[in-house]
């Protein structure tokens, strides 16, 4: 087993007030603090110490202690995810993204975020490299 | 008062909706930028060509009724939806479809997407 290397970490500061219900269709909608104000009710808002990137499938996604692999990552998501903090984690369990945003995990229930809850993205550090 | 003229937007390669035609007016003249790295070419394009004032969403914020097109590079469950379901025109510089949580808002006459700076044009 190769080092993990950090592909991004991030720390949550506010949960929409329809994160739930997405929690509930296996998504999960992340932007940086500083995303327009019209996106916030579906949005876990975070303020990130690591924004490096590429990420590609085989990564693991820690959301505090519960952890994803990642199976699928979609043609832009880095870019957004680098740029502007925004990710679509979906919890789908697909080997090809259905959406250029998407970053598809495992099939596994979402845990819930609150302000305090911390996000990292690890990856074989072999694969440092953003794949953009 | 200023003048504003009228643009024509096209969907891109591998994009759907549209076209739209966007004219900014005194009440609705921000061309609002909701992308990566400030004001995308798109949305400078279509400022350039109406009169409409480029504005950059990540920067500071603006009323939906103020907004004249909203140009994103969403890909493909968030940003796609949300100005469509407030009746704002939306520009995806992505080529994406409807999906996503809020699909159902995402319509021909209201959104496109694939769009570049070449389809822009003068309406």
């Amino acid at each position: 087993m190769r080092p993990a290397h950090t592909r991004y970490a991030t720390t949550v500061t506010a949960v929409g007030e329809q994160v739930p219900e997405f929690i509930g269709q296996g998504l999960l909608i992340w932007f940086a603090e500083g995303a327009p104000e019209e996106l916030h009710f579906f949005t876990v808002l975070h303020r990130p110490t690591v924004t490096t990137g590429g990420v590609r499938p085989g990564d693991l996604v820690r959301i505090d202690d519960k952890q994803f692999r990642v199976t699928a990552v979609g043609d832009v998501a880095n870019e957004n995810m680098v740029n502007l903090g925004h990710m679509d984690l979906k919890a789908n369990g697909a080997t090809e993204a259905p959406l250029p945003g998407d970053i598809c995990l495992e099939e596994l229930p979402l845990p819930e975020p609150r302000p305090g809850t911390t996000l990292v993205i690890e990856g074989d550090a072999a694969q440092a490299e953003p794949d953009r | 008062m200023a003048e504003y003229k009228a643009v024509r937007v096209e969907a891109g390669r591998g994009g759907w909706g549209g076209p739209l035609t966007i004219k900014p007016t005194d009440e609705r003249k921000l061309i609002y930028s909701v992308t990566g790295g400030g004001i995308h070419p798109v949305a400078q394009r279509i400022a350039e060509l109406t009169g409409g004032e480029a504005f950059d969403g990540f920067k500071s914020s603006a009323p939906f009724d103020k907004i004249a097109v909203a140009v994103i590079d969403c890909g493909g469950t968030a940003r796609v939806g949300v100005y469509p379901m407030k009746k704002v025109p939306t520009v995806d510089v992505h080529a994406t479809s409807p999906a996503g949580p809020l699909a159902m808002f995402i319509k021909e006459d209201i959104f496109v997407s694939g769009v570049a700076p070449e389809n822009v044009k003068e309406a």
